[in-house]
């Protein structure tokens, strides 16, 4: 196996709330003991609910907030350990997707001055070098040379997404954090850009990780997926044996909730209620207020990520987790 | 029985600009029943919601057509009062007024529309959010939105919208910000709702799984017209309209069989100050011929309650 890219291990940011001036503060730890490795070229999802510390690990990942504890490596060298100068040439391997992407551009600048200002303020090409690079990235998404002079304000939600993209991977970096990248878009529009990015991964060498709560969306697009609740992941594997079979209760509850197209399955109780609980115990599991098969042990023993088929997962009870009713087999 | 409510050739336009959001649109809906409306951003969902409720924005008026709203099983008191609509949106947490408790919000809105006040008005308040699924209600009543998950705001919208005691419910991609599993909540509740006071819904959505849960039927919307309207399952199951099958066929989905990613529609929505002649859809469709460019086609019928504005329907 490829030696890892990047490498997380129990990573967790904590930030200290204060309700008013004299209320007391409390900590609220939105990343909790979080291990990750990502190979070169290799596509993860991150899911979960808002609230679950998603964008918190995707900033953390690129060193644009420093833990609380725990550590990042990129090729081996810890986020903590890296001189001034060789940050500058970590952002030029990485870059962020930001999750409002429509609001990403600058209105002031055509689409064309924006993706190429990437390249020169690295200082890997004159403006006319910049400029051809520009033009061949927006060739590469969909977008012709014709619109480089064109301002967002002209442009559709899509075209302006892939111009974000565009950006993005100008510098062909080998990783990219895409925080909520198409959530904002039609679904024809999304449908675009995951045949775009697909496209583009088989032709870079380029390892993501996409943050979405949109699980129809991800599965077309990593490899691996974890779930996080409450900053923690609580079952991560590859991701068809995950959609196939997931073993967590919480991963069951969000697939199940995703609305199906058959016309048939209506009216269809929802699987968890409540939201996300912040105010949870230090003890136990997390997700015992919301699941369906909690027994006293949950209260008292908090789970660990273990092995399970090829995947892991945080539950006392992932032997009892019941397959998803298949789709198909249920109309039949 | 006349419709509940009935949308005729409606033409909503920006008088500024000259622009015709909506043209010529018909809609109908019955009692209790749920229609959804599905299409792009920008097709006009919003604006035709907008007008039903008669609550434009500034600078956009109806320019043509008619909407009546009958409801002549209200009251049984011989004369029928004009029923109330009520409408819920997408961003539940930028639609309510941050300053106001979540009590000011409902108990003014039922003195509005019940003449309620005080105790009374604290009771039905209370009586609504226990209702709409939030617990604790007495202490939630002097919550501020702020205070409160997206999800729950959506429910203290839709608390406020019951307050009307409305006979139609627009919800205007009520769960299109929302979790999944809270979007499965709030649909699942604006279901029970239904069911339980009679009214009719009107759900708009971009995303066809959501329309899938709730309507009965739905109608297709591009360009400020509807292109396909049919029964829920004649759609998704036998869309005429090419463009009805596009949107089906960019639909994701989680069934592990299905591997194929979703296939894009071709090109993109056209402005509105740009619409190609004829068929608005022909520069994107599969299925264009030359008459395709000559004139807009006309709805044509497909099956029961099914009709499509198309002059080569997908026939299954
Ligand atoms: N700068 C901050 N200061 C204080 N709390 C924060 C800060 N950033 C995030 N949080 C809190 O940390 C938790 C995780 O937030 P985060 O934005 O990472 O979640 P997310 O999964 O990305 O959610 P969403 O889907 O809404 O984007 C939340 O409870 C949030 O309120
Ligand atoms: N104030 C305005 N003046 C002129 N045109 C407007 C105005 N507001 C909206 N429009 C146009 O009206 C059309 C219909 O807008 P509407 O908001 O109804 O679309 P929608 O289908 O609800 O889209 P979305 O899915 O993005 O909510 C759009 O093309 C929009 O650009
Ligand atoms: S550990 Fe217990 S409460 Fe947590 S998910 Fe598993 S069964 Fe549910
Ligand atoms: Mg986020
Ligand atoms: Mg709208």
């Amino acid at each position: 196996m490829n030696p890892p890219l990047l490498q997380a291990r129990g990573l967790q940011k904590t930030f200290r709330l204060r309700s008013g001036p004299l209320a007391r503060s409390v900590d609220h730890v939105a990343v909790d003991a979080i291990d990750l490795d990502l190979a070169p070229r290799e596509r993860i999802g991150i899911v979960g609910e808002s609230g679950s510390g998603k964008s918190t690990l995707g900033r953390l990942l690129l060193g644009l907030t420093p833990p609380s504890a725990g550590e990042v490596r990129f090729d081996g060298v810890a986020h903590a350990d890296r001189r001034p100068g060789d940050w500058k040439a970590f952002r030029r391997q990485t870059s962020l997707v930001q999750q409002n992407p429509l609001s990403a551009l600058n209105p002031q600048m055509t689409i064309g001055q924006q993706v190429a200002e990437a390249v020169w303020v690295h200082r890997l090409a004159d403006r006319h070098g910049a400029r051809d690079q520009a033009a061949a990235m927006l060739e590469k998404v969909g977008l012709s040379a014709e619109l480089m002079d064109r301002f967002p304000h002209q442009m559709s939600g899509g075209q302006r997404q892939r111009v974000v993209i565009a950006r993005a991977l100008v510098l062909s970096p080998r990783l990219v954090v895409f925080d909520e990248a198409v959530s904002a878009l039609d679904v024809s529009v999304q449908a675009q850009v995951v045949a775009i990015l697909r496209s583009l991964w088989q032709q870079l060498d380029l390892a993501y990780v996409f943050i979405t709560h949109d699980l129809r969306i991800v599965r077309h697009l990593v490899d691996r997926i974890a779930v996080l609740y409450l900053g923690r992941v609580v079952e991560t594997g590859d991701i068809r044996s995950v959609y196939a079979r997931p073993r967590h209760p919480y991963t069951r509850a969000l697939l199940s909730s995703v609305p199906s197209l058959d016309p048939r399955v209506r009216n269809v109780a929802p699987p968890v209620q409540g939201d996300l609980d912040p105010g949870k115990a230090a003890r136990g599991c997390a997700f015992r207020s919301r699941c369906p098969l909690a027994i006293e042990r949950c209260a008292s023993e908090t789970p660990r990520l273990r092995r399970i088929d090829q995947g892991h997962v945080a539950c006392h009870r992932a032997e009892d987790v019941r397959p998803l009713p298949m789709a198909t087999a249920e109309v039949a | 029985m006349s419709h509940l409510l009935a949308v005729r050739g409606l033409v909503v336009q920006a008088p500024a600009r000259g622009l015709k959001i909506i043209d010529g649109i018909d809609l109908s809906l019955d009692r209790g029943e749920t229609l959804g409306l599905v299409g792009e951003s920008g097709c006009g969902k919003s604006m035709t919601c907008y007008a039903i409720a008669g609550a434009l924005p500034r600078g956009i008026a109806r320019t043509g057509g008619s909407i009546t709203l009958q409801d002549d099983a209200d009251g049984g008191t011989g004369s029928p009062a004009k029923p109330s609509v009520a409408m819920i949106f997408q961003d539940p947490t930028s639609s309510l007024n941050p300053v106001h408790t979540i009590g000011h919000y409902l108990e003014s809105a039922l003195y509005r529309h019940q003449g309620l006040r005080g105790n009374d008005a604290r009771l039905e308040a209370m009586r609504l959010l226990e209702r709409v699924g939030i617990d604790r209600a007495k202490s939630r009543l002097r919550a501020y939105p702020h205070q409160f998950s997206g999800g729950m705001n959506q429910r203290v919208m839709i608390a406020h919208a019951l307050a009307a005691k409305p006979r139609l419910l627009i919800a205007d991609e009520p769960t299109t910000a929302l979790d999944v599993t809270t979007q499965a909540q709030i649909l699942y509740l604006l279901e029970e709702l239904r069911a339980e006071t009679g009214m009719a819904l009107l759900i708009v959505s971009h995303d066809l799984g959501v329309i899938a849960r709730l309507a009965d039927r739905a109608a297709v919307m591009y360009c400020g017209k509807i292109v396909e309207t049919a029964p829920i399952g004649a759609l998704l199951e036998r869309p005429a309209h090419p463009y009805a099958r596009a949107l089906i066929d960019c639909m994701p989905t989680i069934d592990p069989d299905d591997l194929e990613p979703p296939t894009p529609i071709a090109g993109s929505v056209p402005l509105l100050d740009n619409l190609p002649a004829g068929c608005h859809f022909h520069p994107r469709c599969d299925r264009g011929g030359r008459d395709c460019v000559s004139a807009y086609p006309a709805p044509a019928r497909i099956g029961p309650g099914h009709a499509a504005s198309c002059y080569h329907p997908v026939r299954p």
